[in-house]
């Protein structure tokens, strides 16, 4: 597999009254082309801030990110932005909008995934009458709607009740693999690190380095939940318990 | 239904009409133990007036047709004041929302502005515009103008910051950014600074009516007191009572339709 993103020597400094903070510091990383990866790291440790890099959100930083070319990348977020005034569909299709990208092709890729979902139903209704999992849900859709080559998910299950954060977090598990997307996830939660992706980068404390990288091999992968059911979980989860404990 | 949900609605209901009863049960008594004060003789009809006194002082300015007269000249100097005080206060609020620091620079102003007692202007806006409707207008405009910049800038302040970063994210421009997300994040806003500055307009056109006017409620107030007919007086301060409640459900009803989903 190519590499898609490819991080060199990444340095990332914040100036505050206080004075001049680390967040990043020689940061070295490669994705491959489809792969799922999963950065954890203490709170506060500069994950979110190395998503805003990866994004172009944040312009500012040293050293080189090349990516493959023509990338398109989506954000998913921690909470699920919605917005109230807009109908379930018009906030589908919100990122399609802005883009100016209204093709017949993308509007019927819409329809699918609302339909995959179980909110085509609903398309009229506004968010305020779905639950926390199918707003969740809907974010979901609103971020594939581009249909991106790369997923950028900042922590977007930790608001959620466990059950819907098992359910949704599997949803984004089955339609990244089936559409073979390239996901970078952000999380604090150890578990959901490991059930999601196929290599887990743990990060230092500030000012955020790689601690140790962790290949995840699983022999089921068929969903979030059959991972979680495999002998090697524990192994994994201890050796980045381990890793995270030195670090708090 | 069940019986226990029939039992919910009846119960919603019933609350509502007791509210509504005790509302109409204290205006009720209100004007009738005024009523009752003044015509035994415990308060002076001549400074008091009585609720009676006003309904026929009210019957015999429509008869004289100078009553709708006063209110439309009333209504229109607040129309004008509220419609031209909102909208400049909005593009005035967009306009420091893009330009931070503009807003950093213009702020110590604006409070002076919205501090000061714009009353202190009235002689000023006399000398300079003349004794006429444009005062009363250019005073009510002065008064809602500050609150309503303040409001509505403050309210594009408060736009999600999860939402924002969601809009950065999928590469949006300012000005999509503005119409997509930040005005309509902050319709709630907006519509409270409708029922601030219409409170408000209502003050400055008041308050310009005492100080130039020929026309209008603030008007026969001043004119009443000059003359000594309190009924007048009081008939006045029972319109203006009205007018601004009635002003103040109309804002009431357009909030209902704009913020039905949120």
């Amino acid at each position: 597999m190519n590499n898609i993103i490819k991080i060199d020597c990444l340095s990332k400094n914040y100036h505050t009254k206080e004075g001049e903070i680390e967040a990043i510091k020689d940061f070295n990383l490669e994705i491959k082309e489809g792969e799922i990866i999963s950065l954890v790291g203490p709170s506060g440790c500069g994950k979110s801030t190395l998503l805003s890099l990866i994004s172009g959100l944040d312009k500012e930083f040293k050293g080189n990110i090349t990516f493959k070319d023509k990338l398109k990348m989506a954000y998913m977020l921690q909470s699920d932005a919605l917005l109230p005034w807009l109908t379930i569909y018009e906030n589908a299709i919100l990122g399609l909008k802005i883009n100016h990208d209204l093709t017949k092709e993308n509007l019927e890729y819409v329809d699918y995934l609302l339909k995959l979902y179980n909110l085509e139903d609903f398309k009229n209704n506004y968010p305020k009458s779905l639950s926390g999992g199918m707003k969740q849900r809907l974010a979901l859709i609103r971020t594939l709607a581009i249909t991106p080559d790369i997923l950028l998910l900042d922590e977007p299950f930790c608001a959620l009740d466990q059950q819907a954060r098992l359910l949704i977090s599997d949803d984004v598990y089955q339609i990244c693999k089936k559409e073979k997307k390239t996901v970078i996830l952000v999380t604090h939660n150890i578990e959901e690190a490991i059930t999601f992706s196929d290599r887990v980068i743990v990060l230092s404390k500030r000012p955020a380095m790689i601690k140790n990288i962790i290949p995840i091999n699983m022999a089921n992968n068929s969903s979030i939940l059959e991972r979680r059911k495999d002998s090697a979980y524990q192994t994994y989860f201890d050796m980045i318990w381990k890793d995270l404990e030195y670090e708090s | 239904m069940s019986p226990e949900q029939k039992k919910f609605m009846k119960n919603i209901k019933i609350n509502k009409i007791k509210i509504m009863f005790w509302q109409l049960f204290i205006i009720i008594t209100f004007f009738l133990i005024w009523e009752i004060l003044v015509n035994t003789g415990v308060l002076s009809a001549f400074i008091y007036s009585s609720p009676s006194r006003i309904i026929k002082t009210i019957l015999d300015l429509i008869k004289d047709h100078n009553f709708f007269i006063h209110i439309y000249i009333t209504l229109k100097e607040v129309l004008i004041s509220f419609i031209i005080g909102t909208s400049l206060g909005f593009i005035i609020a967009i306009i420091l929302y893009e330009f931070p620091f503009l807003a950093k620079v213009m702020d110590p102003f604006l409070t002076m502005l919205n501090s000061l007692p714009k009353v202190a202007l009235g002689p000023l806006i006399i000398i300079i515009c003349g004794a006429n409707t444009k005062s009363i207008i250019l005073m009510a405009l002065l008064i809602n103008l500050i609150v309503s910049i303040i409001t509505i800038y403050n309210g594009f302040l408060q736009t999600d910051e999860y939402r924002l970063k969601l809009f950065k994210t999928m590469h949006a421009n300012k000005r999509q950014i503005l119409f997509n997300l930040v005005i309509p994040s902050s319709y709630q806003t907006i519509i409270s600074s409708f029922k601030l500055g219409i409170a408000q307009t209502l003050i400055g056109v008041i308050m310009g009516e005492f100080l130039v006017s020929k026309q209008g409620i603030g008007y026969l107030i001043v004119y009443g007191k000059q003359v000594f007919n309190l009924h007048l007086v009081m008939s006045g301060i029972v319109l203006l009572a009205l007018i601004s409640y009635i002003l103040y459900k109309l804002i009431t009803i357009l909030e209902k339709k704009l913020l039905k989903h949120i």
